[in-house]
């Protein structure tokens, strides 16, 4: 046996970097992020629990409202007419793999998701030091918003699956679709519990932040439209007439004043969405000045101007109506606070843009703010601005309660009904109902059309009618351009709900089969 | 004399050997019967061999050659001098008179086998490798004038496939060893270069995704730069890849991707070295489509105008009189040249080598505005302190700058310039600019001349790494190593769009953004090995520990409103428009390792590793994982029974191996349930950012390799033969949710989905290496090596069966499924509808299935495209859908061959890939005729009409969403092809005249890189690669950087 010579030294270096460095600790496996917070320690202050629903007020809905919003609406109703972004709804050829149909798909189902999460979890996962009413009215924000995406998707795509339980589904998520019928139950269940349980509070006279949060009025103002559209009118009337005497909103008496940045959040506003140039991010700002307003209106980006009004939405205004010129802008009309073209003091000049509004002689304007001013606030690289948007306003609320009341019948001479209905008149400057002049169902179908136009509503009203009416409307609209002539395009029943996105459809085919009933909690 | 003299004037240096030289001059005349014997030892390239030992046989006496070759010995007459240099065949020679003897060595091929191979942590004779494992070293790769080190391997080692995913400079390639084995962003090797572990994913998945020079998604294009692309690839001395788990394991959580060792140049022994290296390129774009030119695309403007009855256009009423206008693709286009430099400083003395390198490379794109200029630094110094410690370190530097020009998506330069207009020039009459005119409502073609060169988007890279090394002799046969390394990683971005007025494409307002990111990773080793024979029994210990820890910042910022488009300054902005963020993480990896090694009288070894690595990825309890190893080799040849065959087969043998490996390459805190913030307009808020999965792990793979290699006739033909099965269990995934259960993508507020162990899938092949090495005469020889891969993979399971189909985005915002990936299928095939044909009569119109894409069933006309029905239910919708096309090719090749003929010689590389498909997105965008004012390519004039009703493309359409361009077969083509890769020719100056001017090596070479490629593919360039190196989007070509080809011209110099 030969001996084997240790060399000291050599392993005194070897003991101390060997087994030096070889010793191990757990700490330096766990490493947690740095630059987030993980939901265990996360729900630890009143305004952290706040915060969690600030995306439902706007953001979150982005990928919905970037043109799809106004697309899905606007141009299938014959409001608007496009050449890019959409003529396949004006023509009623859209088809399943659309981003269309997909972005207002993923933007209600991600709030659904969010929903679903704190109704689930904040209870047990908020801190000591959450105020108990935080967590109550969160948790009741939560169950308003889950509301108003599956008012959305039912509107849109007719029987979708609920969802409660988003952790559940993801490990079985090939579920089927529940009935329509059960779907509006679902939304009302949520509706009234966002009612009884969120703030009640009576809005700031003074547009301002205060007034973006949805509060027990917000949720009864939805109410009481699921129920009509339920066609539930004696709910619907109760529910109405309970908003209209908290008197905790009202109309702004200047229709023009609704559409002014510095107006946002106005009592009139039930809900609306919040947006901000000054986020610098892709879909942080309303996109309206670019999907609406022409070029000369805008900072920045090159195309404006995608979706026009028709010739059918211009000829719904009547003569003198106030609402004509901040609804839709043609040749002569001036703004002069509006910058366009660098000037502060908008004409809409015929030398000057004498090719201005070939397609059909006119271009939106509620919404299009102009170039940026002081009244404005800034605008995004992709002509996003300050501006929100509503999703229901007193107006809305008003003529609801007007349709309530007639119940489905075809006019009434309830005089609250026709004063609801004047009220939007008078603004409007227009001639009321006299005294005894019944409100007709035509004549208030005509007044949402026109109050509500552009604002993303005509489609749903069409929706709602028999579909052979709707059709019938639909069919004698002009869908054409000034240099394509009148052009007629006639839906078929199917045409009034959406397909729903390929992507899931092929990742579930059950989609498409019939729905099923919900079992209800 | 005159000799003399010039040995004066050559060492003229050298002061000290003066005195010395003449001592020994002067002595030797007094000792008697000596002989004066002197000449040039060189090899058989006729290169002079500098240090090689001259030694007289039964004595003492030596000497060596000077860096000349020379020498000059003084022998007792009629004895013998053996004349040896390490590698090659040393030689007696008998002395009678003395005079001139010039001697020429063979290489040794004995000794060639005896080249090491890094296996991991420790070398091992080629002889003695148990796995799998291919090396291509310097040679094989050198003159190719490619900047990424990933490139060279392409087509030189069997079982590697490389594809470039992009021709821009310094962009990232996909290296896949044998085949892909996870679905998650990367299946990039595992690199380990000097030491140090460099991921080859150019995706950054394991440090959070972030990729400085944009972000990933579905319509930005191919933004990903090669990691590698830092690297100098003349600094590469080998890279030793290892294939089969049983090679791999060694590295186990990391290695489920294959490993490529890489090691850089060290000094060696001998006296100095100094090369330079250099050569200079020019570069073009090897085809054009065929795009309209100006009267082609009025003519189809006023038809199309007519079909959609629109009024056509005043200035297109007589379209012959137009001639061509611009062809955008000659615009953006050019000729662009590359150059490369590099200076060596090598040598070993007094038990001290060094290695030291400087390079530059300055490559221009063929496609203007885009650009790579690197700098790259690299020292090695390895020393023997005492007998029993030695010591090295390697450091390595680079800085590479480039100009970005985004491709690869839909709205890229490559594919603009197929659907920009040829009425509009390029720049109007003042020498702007110029663009689309007012009244182009539809299609606004951004310039793409302009957009390439007046934006900007550039970054800079810097990488400093080093790594020190000590080993200590504990004891006979017991050695101790440590190793600590380092690496950090600066990059920064630039992006500005300037505000511009380019016809009706304005832009006001002009935008700065800036990304940077900064990382670094420090790598301590600890390892003993252990070594110990008895005669026939061999044995070889291995242990070890390693640490890994990774740390990382990044950040952004954007700014509006500068002044002018000068000078880009976040300053410079307007400073409400300023908006920041920033992340950061890190990481760590903690291991332990060993390896067994029992050898039995060279013909039976053993081998067994395990490998034990706990990753900060996976949450508690799920963090460590374990990857054992073993393989046995039989030697065959060394058997006494086949003694008598020698003579024709030197060596067989017999390789088996079996091994685990893992994946972990994913980002940190999966497990946990994380919170997300979001900027809105009311200030941020708060989303429940991802479905926690606790039980998230490793990434398993398991892997069998069969092998069997042998070297016949003298060691001029050798052969290596493997055949694999390789399986990964629970390969990490997103879990593809439907959209009603995650909502939007998580940035946007959605509740991402799970990371989970998705499923399993198995890759199998056979992998071929055949070298033929032969001398046919003193003046010429060829060497040749063929390289054959096939792969196959299958999907063998899918939790829940989750469709995995893979959308890219054909426009600015049209999403559309290109690729679906199912169980007993291969991965990624494209997946779209199988087409009949066009209808063209009204019987075909009868019989033909409905469309029903939308809401309801659209009946076809005349002209429509004819979807295959394959449920046959009579409508066409997207149970109709099936696999169109694989994106993977069912073998590659290559075929290298060196001719040597006296100082010429001349190098030919040919490599290929056969039966995969590419799907071409640039020509569906160039064909399908749904809108005006947009070029098509010229062939798309022949669509179908009540008059041309034997179109080759059907009648257009004004809605995007139209049946008759979804995505189908009519859009899949082989992608087969063969291409000529490199042709290179060289000289090399005879060492005579060599020695003259006191050189010792002086070559210059003519390179053609990409010569020609045979292939039937349509498009630009059939080798397409991958979308940012994403597995499910392989072989989809949306306006992809074309490959250029390159005329090079080059030298090098030693001496």
């Amino acid at each position: 046996m030969k001996k084997y010579i240790i060399n000291i030294k050599a392993l005194v270096l070897f003991l101390t970097l060997g087994l030096g460095f070889a010793s191990c600790s757990d700490e330096f496996l766990d490493r947690p992020s740095e630059d987030g917070y993980v939901s265990d320690q996360f729900y630890s202050s009143d305004e952290q629990v706040q915060r969690t629903t600030y995306g439902m007020y706007g953001k979150m809905w982005a990928p919905f409202y970037t043109k799809c919003f106004y697309a899905l609406s606007e141009l299938s109703s014959g409001n608007c007419l496009a050449y890019a972004d959409g003529p396949e709804l004006i023509q009623f050829k859209l088809t399943s793999d659309s981003f269309i149909l997909s972005d207002p798909w993923r933007s209600c189902f991600g709030v659904v998701a969010q929903s679903n999460n704190l109704i689930n979890t904040l209870e047990s996962s908020a801190g000591a030091n959450v105020s108990p009413a935080v967590i109550k009215n969160t948790i009741a924000e939560a169950h308003f918003f889950r509301a108003i995406s599956y008012f959305y998707l039912v509107r849109l795509f007719g029987p979708v699956p609920i969802i409660e339980d988003n952790l559940a589904l993801a490990k079985n998520p090939m579920v089927n679709t529940n009935r329509i019928e059960d779907v509006y139950k679902f939304i009302e269940n949520d509706l009234k519990y966002a009612a009884a349980n969120l703030k009640s509070k009576v809005r700031s006279r003074t547009a301002g932040d205060e007034n973006i949060f949805v509060t027990q009025g917000s949720a009864e103002s939805f109410l009481a439209k699921v129920y009509l559209y339920q066609k539930k009118y004696s709910d619907a009337k109760q529910m109405a007439e309970k908003v209209i005497a908290s008197g905790e909103f009202d109309l702004l008496p200047n229709f023009a004043d609704l559409f002014l940045t510095s107006k946002n959040n106005n009592h009139e506003s039930i809900y609306s969405w919040q947006w901000s140039g000054g986020i610098g991010e892709y879909q942080g700002g309303n996109f309206s000045n670019v999907q609406y307003g022409l070029d000369i209106l805008n900072d920045g980006v090159s195309y404006g101007a995608t979706y026009i009004p028709s010739n059918d939405i211009q000829d719904a205004f009547e003569v003198g109506d106030v609402r004509r010129k901040e609804s839709y802008l043609v040749y002569g009309d001036e703004y002069p606070n509006i910058k366009a073209d660098g000037v502060v003091g908008f004409k809409v000049d015929k030398v000057k843009y004498p090719s201005l509004l070939d397609n059909t002689g006119a271009a939106v304007k509620k919404y299009v703010v102009g170039q940026v001013t002081g009244e404005t606030g800034p605008v995004d690289n992709w002509g996003g601005m300050n501006n929100c948007n509503y999703i229901m306003r007193y107006a809305d609320l008003l003529l609801i309660h007007a349709e309530a009341v007639m119940a489905g019948a075809n006019e009434t001479t309830d005089a609250a009904a026709k004063e609801s209905y004047n009220k939007v008149r008078r603004r409007a400057g227009l001639e009321e109902l006299g005294l005894n002049v019944p409100l007709t169902k035509s004549a208030l179908f005509k007044e949402r059309r026109v109050e509500f136009a552009f604002e993303g509503e005509f489609w749903y009203d069409l929706g709602r009618l028999p579909r052979a009416e709707a059709i019938e409307i639909v069919s004698k609209q002009d869908r054409g351009f000034d240099s394509d002539g009148v052009k007629h395009y006639t839906p078929v029943e199917t045409d009034f709900i959406f397909p729903k996105p390929e992507i899931d459809l092929r990742k579930n085919p059950k989609l498409k089969e019939a729905p099923v009933p919900y079992v209800f909690k | 004399m005159k000799k003399l003299m010039t040995n004066f004037i050559h060492w003229n240096a050298n002061h000290r050997a003066i005195p010395l030289i003449l001592f020994l001059l002067l002595t030797s005349n007094f000792i008697t019967a000596q002989v004066k014997v002197s000449g040039i030892v060189s090899d058989d390239k006729g290169l002079s061999i500098p240090g090689a030992n001259i030694s007289v046989v039964g004595s003492k006496m030596s000497s060596s050659t000077d860096f000349d070759g020379k020498y000059t010995i003084d022998v007792p007459a009629n004895s013998s001098i053996s004349v040896s240099f390490i590698g090659y065949v040393t030689q007696t020679l008998n002395v009678k008179n003395g005079g001139t003897i010039n001697v020429v060595l063979k290489l040794s091929a004995e000794d060639l086998r005896e080249v090491l191979v890094n296996v991991g942590y420790r070398s091992q004779k080629r002889k003695d490798v148990t796995g799998a494992i291919s090396s291509v070293t310097a040679k094989d790769f050198a003159d190719s004038p490619q900047i990424s080190m990933d490139q060279m391997l392409q087509g030189r080692a069997a079982g590697v496939q490389v594809t470039n995913n992009s021709g821009q400079p310094g962009a990232s390639a996909s290296v896949r060893i044998r085949g892909i084995s996870s679905l998650s962003g990367t299946n990039e090797p595992l690199y380990i270069i000097d030491g140090i572990p460099v991921s080859g994913d150019a995706t950054n998945q394991a440090t959070g995704g972030n990729i400085v020079s944009g972000y990933l998604g579905a319509n930005t294009g191919n933004v990903s730069t090669s990691p590698l692309s830092l690297i100098n690839p003349n600094d590469i001395e080998t890279y030793d890849i290892l294939k089969d788990a049983s090679a791999t394991a060694i590295y186990g959580s990391r290695a489920a991707n294959g490993v490529i060792i890489v090691t850089t140049k060290r000094g060696k022994k001998g006296t100095g070295k100094f090369a330079y290296d250099s050569f200079l390129s020019i570069q073009n774009v090897t085809s054009l489509l065929d795009t309209m030119s100006l009267s082609q695309y009025a003519v189809q403007q006023n038809a199309l105008a007519e079909y959609y009855g629109v009024g056509p256009r005043d200035e297109f009423a007589v379209p012959s009189v137009l001639g061509a206008g611009t062809n955008w693709q000659d615009e953006i286009y050019k000729t662009a040249i590359m150059e490369n430099h590099q200076l060596s400083f090598s040598g070993s003395k007094d038990g001290t080598s060094y290695y030291i390198s400087g390079g530059y490379a300055d490559q221009q794109g063929i496609v203007v505005g885009s650009a790579f200029k690197r700098y790259t630094f690299k020292t090695n110094v390895d020393s023997k302190v005492k007998n029993w410690l030695s010591v090295g370190v390697s450091i390595g530097a680079g800085i590479t700058n480039e100009d970005i020009t985004i491709n690869g998506s839909s709205n890229g330069i490559i594919s603009t310039s197929i659907l920009s207009t040829p009425d509009v020039a390029v720049r109007n009459l003042d020498g702007s600019y110029a663009g689309p005119p007012e009244d182009a409502s539809l299609g606004v073609w951004i310039n793409p001349v302009a957009s390439a060169l007046m934006n900007t988007n550039n970054l800079i890279k810097k990488n400093f790494s080093g790594n020190f090394y000590s080993i200590f002799k504990l004891a006979k046969g017991l050695e101790y190593r440590f190793d600590f390394g380092g690496s950090t990683d600066i990059s920064n971005f630039e992006g500005f769009q300037p505000t511009y007025a380019w016809g009706s494409a304005v832009r006001d307002i002009n935008q700065l953004q800036e990304r940077s990111n900064t990382s670094y990773n420090l790598n301590i080793k600890n390892v003993l090995t252990y070594k110990f024979s008895t005669g026939v029994h061999n044995f070889n210990f291995l242990a070890g520990q390693e640490a890994y820890d990774s740390h990382w910042f990044g950040n952004s910022q954007s700014v509006s409103g500068l002044l002018s488009n000068d000078v880009h300054s976040i300053n410079l902005g307007d400073q409400d428009t300023l908006v920041a963020s920033e992340y950061k993480g890190s990481s760590g990896l903690y291991s332990f390792f060993g390896t067994f090694n029992y050898d039995f009288n060279s013909r039976y070894t053993l081998q067994a590793t395990m490998r034990a690595d706990g990753s900060s990825n996976f949450g508690p309890g799920k963090r460590w994982g374990y990857f054992p190893s073993i393989a046995g080799t039989w030697n065959l040849s060394n058997e006494k029974f086949m003694k008598s065959t020698k003579e024709y087969i030197d060596n067989i043998k017999f390789r088996i191996g079996y091994g685990e490996t893992g994946n972990q390459n994913i980002g940190g805190g999966a497990y946990l349930s994380n919170i997300r913030s979001i900027k809105s307009a009311m200030g941020n808020f708060f989303t429940a950012d991802n479905i926690a999965n606790p039980d998230l792990t490793w990434e398993t793979g398991e892997q069998t390799n069969l092998g069997l290699e042998f070297t016949m006739f003298n060691s001029k033909l050798s052969a290596n033969f493997d055949v694999y099965r390789k399986q990964t269990a629970g390969f990490l995934f997103t879990l593809p949710l439907p959209y009603y259960v995650t909502g939007l993508e998580s940035y946007q507020g959605g509740l991402g989905a799970p990371r989970v162990n998705l499923g399993s899938l198995r890759n199998q092949g056979f992998e071929m290496a055949l070298g033929y090495d032969n001398k046919f005469s003193n003046n010429f020889s060829w060497t040749s090596k063929v390289t054959f891969f096939m792969n196959r993979n299958e999907l063998l399971s899918l939790q829940d069966n989750f469709d995995l189909t893979k959308d890219v985005m054909l426009n600015d915002y049209t999403n559309k499924a290109v690729t679906k990936t199912v169980v007993g299928q291969p991965i990624g095939q494209f997946y779209g509808y199988e087409t009949v044909g066009i209808i063209r009569t009204n019987e075909q119109l009868a019989n033909a299935p409905i469309p029903f894409t939308g809401n309801k069933a659209v009946k076809s006309q005349l002209g429509d495209v004819e979807y295959v029905d394959q449920n046959k239910d009579g409508l066409i919708d997207e149970k109709d859908l099936t696999f169109i096309g694989s994106p993977q090719p069912k073998f590659n090749y290559g075929f290298n061959n060196t001719f040597k003929y006296k100082n010429i010689d001349l190098g030919v590389m040919l490599q290929g890939s056969y039966g995969n498909k590419v799907m071409n997105l640039t020509r569906r965008a160039g064909t399908k005729n749904q809108r005006l004012y947009e070029n098509q390519l010229a062939e798309a004039v022949d669509f179908w009409t009540p008059e041309n009703t034997d179109a080759k493309y059907p009648r257009p359409d004004g809605a995007d969403g139209h049946p008759n361009i979804a995505i189908s077969d009519r859009y899949v083509e082989d992608g087969s092809y063969l291409r000529i890769q490199q042709v290179t020719l060289g000289y090399g100056l005879p060492s005579d005249i060599l020695s003259k001017a006191g050189l010792s090596k002086l070559r210059f070479y003519l390179g053609v890189q990409n010569l020609y490629t045979f292939t039937k593919y349509t498009g630009y360039d059939p080798e397409v690669g991958s979308y940012n190196q994403d597995e499910l989007l392989s072989g989809i070509d949306s306006g992809r950087y074309p490959t250029n080809r390159s005329f090079t011209f080059g030298m090098n110099i030693e001496f």
